[in-house]
């Protein structure tokens, strides 16, 4: 009980925090997913609008936390602790969505791109001399799903006859499976499922199209090599800590052994690489040196291919994923097929086991 | 090698992008052997139809600065400029020259600016190419 508040809380600061500091380490050239040109970074409306973003989520997410700890003392209900970052993740939406709105308005009535010299710069050299996949980096995911089948097969004859496989928020199992192979080993399947999707994703990744400023093409490009290897890393590093949360998992279910702490086993490693990854990809975000001399181009005014400032569809745009405007990482453009095929996809991975074992 | 369009500029697409290639020719940015990316690849890195690159590449096999194969895609070739050339680059520099005198620039800064253009190709070029 104590474990699922103190679980939740967490996630919820963490949701909290990043939704705070996201302003800081976003590119400037796209505040609150508004594309401006780079006179117009440090606007009035800009740092207006930053202040009012974070005072607004401040003052939501207390709320929010408050609410979700005080129904839940009251009601004892453990589902209301997820529910409560859900309703932190809408509401955070609502506030960058005003921000995104008032920036797009200013830009709209003060006629920002007039007589500007928009242009697009490419570096063919990510394309003769792409950055490699850093191979390296997916060793420790290998070598935890190996090591996590050989201890399963080894220990396999000393296994109980029935496995826990699914427990309440106070960490006692609440519902059980005869020992069979697809039992035991379900979480070495479930490393193998999401490593190769992981893995898929961080060589698209080094694959992907950068989004190079050609004010300072130069800087950029050099910038956006060494963010795609970092990213592609980070994935990696990430999954090899999830096949550890298994692992972990595995070795407490294949011993029966019975404990609170048990959700922590899993959360932990997780939390704690995303939290790496965030800090790595947020450093690197803010290291964009601009000494280059200004070409006089500036980026295109992109914006009406960015639904509600967040989501990416153009049809006309073969990239698959691309950069994230707001915030780290990447998206998906939502206006390529194989995006909706991507999404089925994971879809299915995530939701096959989850209905046969309920099924079951 | 960076290549930029100016989306709102005068001069077309393909030409922006064949005479940006011509240049990192001359300043031996691209060498001879060095590769080109793929028609597509480009394209869709620029967000722009693929014709319109292919155009490029078509301008600058005519002219046999590139070499367009199906296998390694557009290759930079050595060049070494055909009779017909330099009489045909002579026309066109006489022109351009003329706009200079015709809207009144002095000779001798003409002159000075075609040094320094001349010059600075040879100082982006990377030491041991000749």
């Amino acid at each position: 009980m104590t474990i699922a508040i103190i679980l939740s809380s967490a996630l919820l600061a963490l949701v909290l925090a990043i939704a705070l500091v996201l302003p800081s380490i976003s590119s400037p050239a796209v505040p609150f997913g508004v594309r401006v040109p780079p006179q117009r970074v440090g606007d009035a409306t800009v740092v207006r609008q930053t202040r009012l973003y974070r005072w607004r989520l401040l003052l939501s997410g207390i709320v929010t936390g408050g609410v979700g700890v005080v129904v839940y003392g009251a009601t004892g209900e453990t589902l209301l602790l997820p529910l409560s970052v859900l309703v932190l993740d809408g509401v955070w939406y609502g506030c960058f969505f005003l921000a995104n709105h008032e920036i797009r308005a200013a830009k709209a009535a003060g006629g920002w791109y007039k007589d500007l010299h928009q242009g697009i710069a490419v570096d063919t050299e990510l394309r003769t001399n792409p950055p490699r996949f850093p191979w390296p980096w997916l060793a420790p995911a290998l070598i935890i799903i190996v090591a996590t089948a050989v201890i399963g097969v080894i220990s396999y004859p000393s296994m109980p006859d029935t496995f826990a496989v699914h427990y309440r928020a106070n960490g006692l199992p609440n519902s059980v499976a005869a020992k069979s192979v697809g039992s035991a080993f379900s979480l070495v399947f479930v490393q193998i499922g999401v490593t190769a999707l992981l893995a898929g994703i961080a060589a698209a990744i080094v694959r992907s199209r950068p989004d190079i400023d050609p004010a300072h093409p130069v800087g950029s490009a050099r910038w956006y090599r060494q963010y795609m290897s970092l990213g592609a890393k980070a994935l990696l590093g990430l999954v090899a800590m999830i096949d550890l949360g298994m692992l972990g998992s595995s070795l407490l279910m294949w011993t029966r052994t019975v404990t609170p702490w048990a959700p922590l086993v899993v959360a932990l490693p997780i939390l704690t690489a995303a939290v790496a990854a965030v800090v790595v990809l947020a450093r690197n975000n803010r290291e964009r040196q601009d000494a280059e001399e200004r070409t006089g181009l500036i980026h295109r005014d992109d914006d009406k291919n960015w639904r509600g400032g967040l989501f990416y569809i153009n049809r006309e745009d073969h990239a698959l994923l691309v950069p994230r405007r707001f915030g780290l990482g990447w998206t998906l453009n939502f206006g390529n097929p194989r995006a909706a095929m991507l999404l089925a996809g994971a879809a299915a991975l995530i939701g096959l086991p989850v209905i046969l074992r309920f099924g079951g | 090698m960076i290549l930029s369009v100016d989306l709102a500029g005068d001069v077309p697409i393909y030409q922006q992008l064949r005479d940006q290639i011509v240049e990192a020719i001359a300043e031996g940015v691209l060498a001879a052997g060095s590769t080109l990316p793929a028609t597509r690849a480009l394209a869709a890195d620029f967000g722009i139809n693929f014709h319109t690159v292919n155009k490029a590449y078509d301008l600058l096999r005519q002219q046999g600065l590139i070499r367009l194969n199906r296998k390694t895609g557009a290759v930079v070739t050595p060049t070494v400029a055909d009779p017909p050339f330099p009489a045909e680059w002579t026309a066109r520099a006489r022109t351009l020259l003329a706009e200079a005198v015709a809207r009144g620039l002095p000779a001798d800064e003409v002159l000075k600016t075609c040094q320094a253009i001349l010059e600075s190709f040879d100082a982006r070029k990377p030491e041991g190419t000749p």
